[in-house]
């Protein structure tokens, strides 16, 4: 009887369908890659979380354990490796200039730069999940689902250009990954792979690729 | 500033406001852990959970607008994402998970969304389906049944419940957006 309705309807439907949750997996994933592609589509499942946001009071709130210096270890790089970078500078500094290098790196900090995502490293099932975004200059990888390599291996993060032997960007620890590099193109590939503990000794993937994501594809 | 205080504070967090990401989580986290609970079921996982529901709401901040809708709706729908995606990734649910998804049947919260205006007009709306439909589309929102959990909780074909409830939703919408 489904096939009655109209395409408007069916659209609808699909949208509310995914809203409440109902599909298997395999639909589910369907109708993301729907919502990510098509923005009438994605108002519509936008209009159906408003239209049952009714029901929203029936989840009571319950005990939440402070969760933050976990959740900010995962998104905001250690102070301690962003410092000792910048001595080295200061020294060759002095009075005016010093003071003037402040000032820059004081509104650097006031205003920092949007990200802009560029790529979503994730199993089929999300279990593990790395979103690369880019600052202009630097690339950010945060660990959003799982957790980093067992112990005596690691994750690496690998770029590769079409026809290019791939590039290290960096192995994947607690925190994020900064690495100055810029806005990987559409089309690039970002691969991870598992290698041993301090990373790929000959400067290519050994391991499993276990991650990868084209830049710029269903994000 | 707006009437609504956690569409300011997702602001702040989409300007890589630190602070605000620290008291949103203060002001939001015992209602996003409320409905990790209710679909996980499992304290451990729905933490895990929880955490990940943060680090994304930090990332994605930017993506969220204010004129399409309410910033806790946008967070309850991030994390209600997350716990079903979870849900629909562990192995088929055993028939002990059914009984105990019949058992919860809701009743607390059809009644505190009486009292409410939004929710008033949402009860009022469930209330022109069929009891059993209504009853589906509650479960489904609140608890993340699946359309395989739901015909077998309403003893129909899977195709009939998947009739049925579009049958319902489309009704549902003609209600609400009167």
């Amino acid at each position: 009887m489904t096939d009655t309705l109209t395409p408007q309807d069916a659209d609808d439907a699909l949208a509310a369908e995914y809203v409440l949750g109902v599909q298997d997996l395999s639909d589910r994933a369907a109708t993301e890659t729907r919502i990510k592609r098509d923005p009438a589509f994605a108002d519509l499942v936008t209009a159906w979380e408003n239209r049952f946001a009714g029901l929203n009071d029936g989840f009571e709130e319950a005990r939440a354990p402070n969760l933050l210096p976990r959740i900010e270890a995962r998104l905001f790089p250690a102070a301690k490796s962003a410092r000792p970078a910048r001595l080295p500078m200061m020294r060759w500094l002095s009075g005016a200039a010093f003071a003037a290098a402040l000032v820059l790196v004081g509104v650097a900090t006031l205003v920092p730069p949007r990200p802009d995502l560029v790529a979503v490293l994730a199993t089929a099932d999300n279990r593990l999940s790395y979103e690369v975004a880019s600052y202009g200059d630097r690339l950010q990888i945060t660990r959003v689902a799982g957790v980093p390599a067992v112990e005596g291996q690691v994750h690496e993060l690998w770029v590769i250009a079409p026809g290019a032997a791939p590039v290290s960007l960096g192995l994947l620890a607690e925190g994020p990954l900064v690495v100055t590099y810029p806005t990987p193109s559409a089309g690039w590939v970002l691969a991870v792979s598992v290698e041993p503990a301090g990373g790929s000794p000959n400067g290519q993937p050994t391991g499993p690729v276990i991650l990868t994501a084209q830049v710029g594809a269903n994000i | 500033m707006s009437d609504d205080p956690i569409a300011d504070l997702l602001a702040g967090c989409a300007a890589a406001d630190r602070a605000a990401f620290r008291t949103l989580y203060r002001d939001s986290s015992a209602k996003l852990m409320g409905v990790l609970l209710r679909i996980l079921k499992e304290r451990a996982e729905a933490e895990d959970a929880l955490q990940e529901v943060y680090t994304r709401v930090w990332l994605r901040a930017g993506r969220y607008d204010p004129a399409k809708g309410r910033g806790m709706t946008w967070l309850i729908a991030i994390a209600r994402n997350l716990a079903i995606d979870r849900l629909r990734a562990r192995p088929a649910t055993s028939s002990d998970d059914g009984l105990d998804l019949v058992q919860d049947s809701t009743p607390r919260a059809e009644t505190r969304l009486i009292a409410l205006g939004e929710a008033r007009r949402v009860s009022d709306c469930f209330a022109t389906l069929e009891p059993d439909r209504a009853d589906a589309v509650r479960g489904a929102y609140l608890t993340g049944l699946s359309y395989i959990e739901l015909a077998a909780r309403h003893a129909v074909p899977l195709n009939t419940m998947r009739t049925w409830l579009r049958r319902s939703l489309l009704r549902l919408k003609e209600c609400l957006d009167q």
